[in-house]
């Protein structure tokens, strides 16, 4: 599911920026590597502005009722919701 | 009341002062350390740098909930009415919401955002806390509440006018403007006002005192 598609390659970058977490663990994260909850970067605020950053970096608009916490449990499904989104 | 202002000044005369209007929120927490590091490598080339609170944030005693954007405008225009000769206005991010109003050689803006990109995040943080604690929200139901009361937003507290203000803030023409983003076409580093936990740049401070310099020079500043 990590495919170094457009996509994943600026979910990477936006994740790195969000999070401070350097290229290298950036360019670690797999499928099955864990978010909210997993990392302690990743409170309520830093969801709120992966949300929005997401938003203006992969040009597409997210709706509250689209969030649901499985989106943000691992890396793999937060990617597989924005390929979704960006294939419309 | 007086605001604090953060001056750092050469020994000599300045060349000019640069008028830093900051990010907004949070962001300008993580973003002060970096700017002040700027200022200094600001001061080194001859440039006066002046960082102020703007009312209701940082170290202000003004409360967040009486202030808004018309509020922080006018400050913006009364800090450099204040400066003594030649003004560079350099905002950053939200701060070029309301950096349009003083009479300068020239601004620079870094990453400017709208005001409606910043409400949108500080709702989704309070939809999500609310969530957490079980309580049914969304950012309709909170815009709708924002219309009578003042509305807490990630420890912000903001006043009706605040959000519909941010709800429509564009920044706004001015000229000589230099606009300008991250990355290869613009400053290198990384935008720390996104950071979960702040960070500092040093190269992006020396990027961003450099690029300021140069773009004075432009607005025939010697």
């Amino acid at each position: 599911m990590t495919d170094n598609s457009p996509v994943d390659v600026k979910l990477r970058a936006l994740l790195a920026d969000v999070l401070g977490l350097g290229e290298a663990r950036a360019a670690a994260l797999t499928a099955d590597s864990g978010l909210f909850g997993e990392l302690p970067e990743f409170d309520s605020m830093a969801v709120a502005t992966v949300l929005t950053e997401m938003e203006d970096r992969l040009g597409i608009l997210i709706d509250d009722d689209e969030i649901d916490g499985e989106i943000f449990e691992t890396y793999g499904n937060l990617l597989a919701f924005s390929q979704r989104k960006v294939t419309g | 009341m007086t605001e604090h202002q953060l001056r750092i000044a050469p020994a000599r005369t300045p060349r000019a002062t640069v008028l830093i209007v900051p990010p907004l929120f949070e962001e300008a927490n993580r973003t002060r350390r970096t700017l002040v590091i700027a200022m200094r490598a600001l001061a080194e080339d001859g440039f006066a740098a002046l960082l102020p609170d703007l009312p209701g944030q940082n170290e202000s005693l003004v409360p967040l909930v009486d202030v808004d954007l018309a509020r922080w405008r006018d400050a913006v225009a009364e800090v450099a009415a204040g400066i003594e000769g030649p003004v560079i206005v350099a905002s950053v991010r939200g701060g070029a919401l309301v950096d349009d109003q003083p009479k300068a050689a020239g601004w620079w803006r870094l990453a400017p955002v709208g005001g409606s990109s910043l409400l949108r995040t500080l709702m989704r943080a309070r939809v999500s806390a609310d969530r957490e604690a079980g309580i049914d929200s969304t950012i309709e139901i909170l815009h709708e509440r924002a219309r009578t009361a003042p509305l807490l937003l990630a420890g912000n507290m903001l006043s009706p006018a605040m959000i519909e203000q941010l709800a429509a803030a564009e920044a706004r023409p001015v000229e000589p403007l230099r606009s300008i983003g991250m990355g290869a076409d613009g400053i290198a580093g990384t935008p720390l006002w996104l950071r979960a936990e702040p960070g500092e740049d040093a190269a992006m401070a020396a990027a961003i005192a450099a690029d300021i310099a140069a773009w004075s020079k432009t607005c025939g500043i010697n």
